[in-house]
């Protein structure tokens, strides 16, 4: 299918460049991405993605636009509180782009239908807020064999890491288990510095631009981390070995995604 | 005048930076190597800028020839997949 | 001897052992924290009483749970 002159002239600066070209910007308009958390990481991942032309984008999200997100969650605006972040996610990014089929989950992610939402998609963005999603969600994609990019952000640092199957370590390999609820704060009881989302969501759909046109290396085998306070990233060269581990390794244990017990704090909403 | 073979003709003389070297890159893109594509672009920005990046992309200048009107007509040959 | 930790290199004393460094750079909620020394992860008894050596390279890698 040839771009349409109005897609030459909407995706010029992406085929300009000799990386991507037509044809990668026909990869971008043929490929799939799920967002979950339509919050922090999600919104400006979220937009990036639209406007790049990504053709189907999923979000999923439960919860409804609040006033206290409005201060980092930038899909959303001040008239959307009380609506499903969802919906409100769709309507910014339909506006930007009209090319980007929208498709929106108004539920929980939970083990219940994890894999089955991810087994739609060919990258997956994790944009949740507390650990027993983020395990839900390298455990779904690591069964199911799809590639994502783990996130978290809190006070004034963010990091980042790439699953690829077969391409290094999954986040359980780093992370092994989640916390006891409320061991480690979440952003909710921290606080997080707005922009924190922007570069670090921003950087997550780099990643799955990237993996969609193939283009350079992917943050695979490495964690990268953000410090704002010392502006300083780091890039963590991640253990090779992944063997061992219960989810990705040779021998796994764990054969279904697990619903492991929420942060007290996280629970009122 | 130079008298060249081509395999496809474009005219860009209607289109702005940077859409002129788009359109231009997005043709060759769909020919084989070797072929060579005739171009139809105006004076001024297209005629210094669409030339020089084709080669930039790896693609070997055929001939620039000014049509007495304005505008000129480039040849370019296509290299690479 | 000199280890790198989290990107830096730095001198500390010798046989400096891992639960006295993560007291000297103030690690939060070390308990929670994954440990990695020179690419593999240190874990169980190691993390107890390993000692470091001249040259080490020492990453922490912490749970990041925010995101919305």
């Amino acid at each position: 299918m040839a771009l349409t002159d109005e897609q030459l002239e909407r995706y010029s600066r992406h085929i300009i460049l000799k990386e991507i070209g037509a044809k990668g910007q026909k990869k971008l308009l043929n490929a799939k991405v799920l967002i979950i958390g339509a919050g922090g990481l999600g919104a400006p991942a979220a937009m990036y993605l639209a406007a790049a032309g990504v053709g189907t984008i999923g979000i999923a999200d439960a919860d409804v636009v609040d006033l206290s997100n409005l201060q980092r969650q930038i899909i959303h605006s001040t008239a959307d509180i009380g609506k499903p972040k969802v919906e409100s996610a769709r309507e910014t990014m339909n506006a930007m782009n009209p090319d980007v089929n929208v498709i929106t989950y108004h539920d929980f992610v939970s083990a219940s239908n994890v894999r089955e939402l991810v087994r739609d998609y060919d990258f997956i963005l994790d944009g949740t807020d507390n650990f027993p999603a983020k395990f839900l969600i390298n455990d779904a994609c690591v069964l199911e064999g799809k590639p994502f990019s783990h996130a978290g952000i809190i006070r004034f640092k963010g990091q980042l890491m790439t699953y690829v199957p077969g391409r290094g370590p999954c986040y359980r390999c780093v992370f092994k288990n989640p916390p006891p609820k409320d061991a480690v704060p979440t952003c909710k009881q921290a606080g997080v510095i707005g922009a924190m989302g922007g570069v670090i969501g921003s950087l997550q759909a780099m990643e799955a631009v990237k993996y969609i046109t193939g283009v350079g290396e992917l943050l695979t085998g490495w964690l990268l981390t953000y410090d704002a306070i010392k502006m300083e990233f780091h890039k963590v060269k991640l253990p090779a070995d992944t063997h061992a581990c219960p989810v990705c390794g040779d021998h796994p244990t764990i054969l279904e995604p697990i619903d492991y017990e929420q942060a007290a704090c996280d629970l009122k909403r | 005048m130079t008298d060249i073979s081509f395999d496809e003709e474009l005219d860009i003389t209607d289109k702005q930076c940077p859409l002129t070297f788009v359109k231009a890159k997005v043709t060759l893109d769909e020919l084989d190597e070797g072929e060579v594509l005739k171009i139809r672009l105006n004076d001024g920005e297209p005629r210094e800028n669409v030339p020089r990046s084709l080669a930039d992309e790896g693609h070997e200048i055929l001939g620039l020839d000014p049509n007495g009107d304005g505008t000129y007509t480039l040849f370019v040959r296509k290299v690479g997949d | 001897m000199k280890i790198t930790v989290s990107g830096v290199t730095k001198e500390v004393n010798d046989g400096l052992t891992l639960p006295d460094l993560i007291e000297l750079e103030n690690v939060e909620t070390p308990q929670y924290v994954t440990v990695s020394v020179n690419e593999e992860f240190v874990e169980g008894e190691a993390r107890e009483t390993g000692r470091l050596k001249d040259g080490d390279v020492v990453e922490f890698l912490y749970f990041m749970g925010g995101g919305r």
